[in-house]
């Protein structure tokens, strides 16, 4: 085995060896550093990871040093700058539901209940493409990151259609569901769709053939959330009948029924080692679950009212949860304590989301404002005004740089820093 | 209220009604929903998507969806048909000129399967207005009398003054009650 080259993953931490193997063929091996923080000790870390690693040898150490340095640099809070409203796009003649971002952030596409999927370019604000054919509400959507070349739209039409996101070619309209679609996405890989929807089930969908590969059977209520592991081997629902199932996507069939909420799951995932997952529910509590034993290992309490969305950082450290009560709280991941209680907005906060080097929060709110927060201090940092209803869905790109917010008032707004 | 609670509305529940408000723009929709509601009414703009109102009428718990109404967006209104219980459609008495644009409207919405035997209320708003026709003279300018595939009502009411609202509520409420009542209800002219 020969190492070729090392190649940077920034968020979450790691470093990514493509080798040789003897026989010719080129494969890769990646190195989680999740617990990089600006305090590391470098050198030791070096040493260790010599000494476990059979493929760096000590003379590379000057260079994975530096790349080590590098991912340090890339953590830190440079955000001095405060986000300035970049564009107004007036996306669409009806309320937009979701939007999301491609790994790049130089496009992003919104959904709307005037039954389109918009492409839009980021730096100019330009509309690239209009996706139609679906007969009602565009719901859900989804960029099939990293590769960002394929878009999945989910609609209360039943349908679920994968486009081409360059010329806009619609690919595959996905046909099975008896009720509303309403989550969706891509597996890691992006050779697989997971569909959950209003009938109680979810099913996954072959990108390339574009048939029903599974049908996930069990839930007993709506299905209003799902997450794929970051492996792409394991899948997780929320749903209505106050349970989450975890899911094997090889075979279909249920791995562990997560039992023990009082009211509806709002809000599922899983942490990037795949080893825990959360949930966001009705009765108030968010939940930290044991994936292999399918144990509740916290119960993390304190808000007033419903929790309506559940978020971990991108090394999975820390999670944060939104609230109808209009705060948020944040929470470290093993001790399940609760860090810091974000207090500030006049509504329910609908989404909330780290920005990819774990520094910031993003709360969008029924009070027709985003706000950014500081992670460690909790101190509202930056309200986002403009938006004349309440915003629906909000995101943060890869670089943590710019931000969407999506709006019931029709308009989507870009924010730089 | 957010996305999450979209789909809590969304679902199927016996002790919770769905009711889907339409008309023209301009007829008052809003205004009827916040009025009966209690809210603000002196500044309503035009609805450029949706309203969501919970309701609490007689222990029923009525999620009302009120629907913008202006033309370039009247063809989404199809976009909320389903699972509707009961359909209020609101007219602005006072506008006579468009009487003929609503009937039409009117008339396509009770051609919609998903609407197929559902009752209708219809609220002939702005009666405080001095030149708005009586509810019996736009029942028979609309030929209202014609529907016999559901049960029907036309309710005089004024959203300013929140007078024949609750009458209006109560009629829709009654009769999504008595499930087992058949169609062809005597038109009952206020």
């Amino acid at each position: 085995m020969k190492l070729r080259r090392f190649l940077l993953r920034y968020y979450p931490p790691g470093i990514i060896l493509e080798y040789d193997l003897k026989n010719g063929s080129r494969e890769m091996k990646e190195i989680d550093l999740l617990h990089l923080t600006v305090d590391t000790d470098v050198e030791v870390l070096v040493n260790q990871i010599v000494f476990e690693e059979p493929l760096i040898s000590e003379k590379k150490k000057p260079q994975l040093r530096r790349l080590i340095y590098k991912l340090i640099e890339k953590l830190e809070s440079k955000e001095a700058n405060d986000f300035y409203l970049f564009k107004i796009l007036r996306a669409h003649i009806l309320p937009l539901t979701n939007c999301a971002f491609n790994k790049s952030g130089d496009k992003f596409i919104t959904g709307s209940y005037d039954r389109t999927c918009k492409v839009w370019n980021t730096i100019t604000g330009d509309e690239l493409l209009t996706l139609e054919g679906h007969r009602n509400v565009v719901y859900a959507i989804a960029f099939n990151n990293p590769f960002g070349d394929k878009i999945i739209t989910g609609s209360f039409d039943k349908t679920c259609k994968l486009w081409n996101s360059d010329n806009g070619d619609l690919y595959h309209t996905y046909r099975g569901h008896a009720t509303e679609i309403v989550c969706l996405s891509f597996n890691p890989m992006g050779t697989t769709i997971a569909t959950g929807s209003m009938d109680n089930t979810a099913r996954l969908w072959d990108v390339e053939t574009g048939e029903c590969v599974h049908t996930l059977l069990g839930h007993t209520a709506e299905i209003v959330s799902l997450n794929f592991d970051t492996h792409g081997s394991r899948i997780i629902t929320g749903s209505f009948d106050h349970t989450i199932k975890i899911w094997d996507t090889r075979n279909g069939r249920v791995a562990h029924t997560l039992s023990g909420h009082h009211g509806e799951i709002s809000s599922t995932q899983f942490n990037y080692s795949s080893d825990l997952c959360i949930s966001g529910s009705i009765d108030r509590t968010c939940k930290i679950w044991d994936v292999a034993s399918g144990q509740c290992v916290h119960t993390l309490r304190g808000h007033n009212d419903e929790i309506l969305d559940v978020s971990f950082n991108s090394t999975g450290s820390k999670l944060v949860t939104a609230s109808a009560d209009g705060t948020s709280r944040v929470f470290n991941t093993m001790t399940g304590a609760c860090q810091s209680i974000l207090i500030g907005h006049e509504g329910e906060i609908s989404k909330v989301a780290f920005n990819p080097p774990g520094t910031r929060i993003l709360t969008a709110s029924s009070d027709k404002t985003a706000r950014i927060w500081d992670v460690d201090t909790g101190d509202c940092l930056q309200i986002l005004e403009g938006h004349t209803d309440e915003i629906f869905s909000c995101a943060f790109n890869y670089h943590g740089d710019t931000i969407i917010t999506g709006s019931k008032d029709n308009t989507c707004r870009i924010w730089k820093n | 209220m957010g996305l999450l609670t979209l789909l809590r509305k969304l679902k199927r529940n016996d002790r919770e009604a769905r009711l889907l408000v339409l008309g023209l723009d301009n007829s008052g929709k809003t205004t009827i929903l916040k009025k009966l509601s209690e809210e603000d009414i002196t500044h309503i703009m035009p609805t450029q998507g949706f309203n969501i109102k919970s309701l609490m009428q007689n222990e029923f718990k009525l999620n009302v969806w009120d629907i913008g109404g202006q033309k370039s967006i009247r063809p989404y209104w199809r976009n909320y048909f389903d699972q509707t219980d009961a359909l209020i459609y609101v007219i602005d008495s006072a506008d006579r000129r468009r009487m003929e644009e609503t009937g039409v409207e009117l008339g396509q919405l009770l051609e919609e399967d998903k609407l197929a035997g559902i009752p209708l209320l219809i609220f002939a708003n702005k009666q405080d207005l001095l030149n708005a026709l009586a509810a019996k003279d736009i029942s028979k300018g609309l030929n209202l009398h014609t529907i016999r595939d559901r049960m029907w009502n036309i309710q005089a009411c004024s959203a300013k003054t929140g007078e024949g609202l609750q009458e209006g509520m109560e009629w829709v409420v009654e009769k999504i009650d008595n499930t087992n009542a058949g169609a062809g209800e005597e038109e009952k002219a206020a």
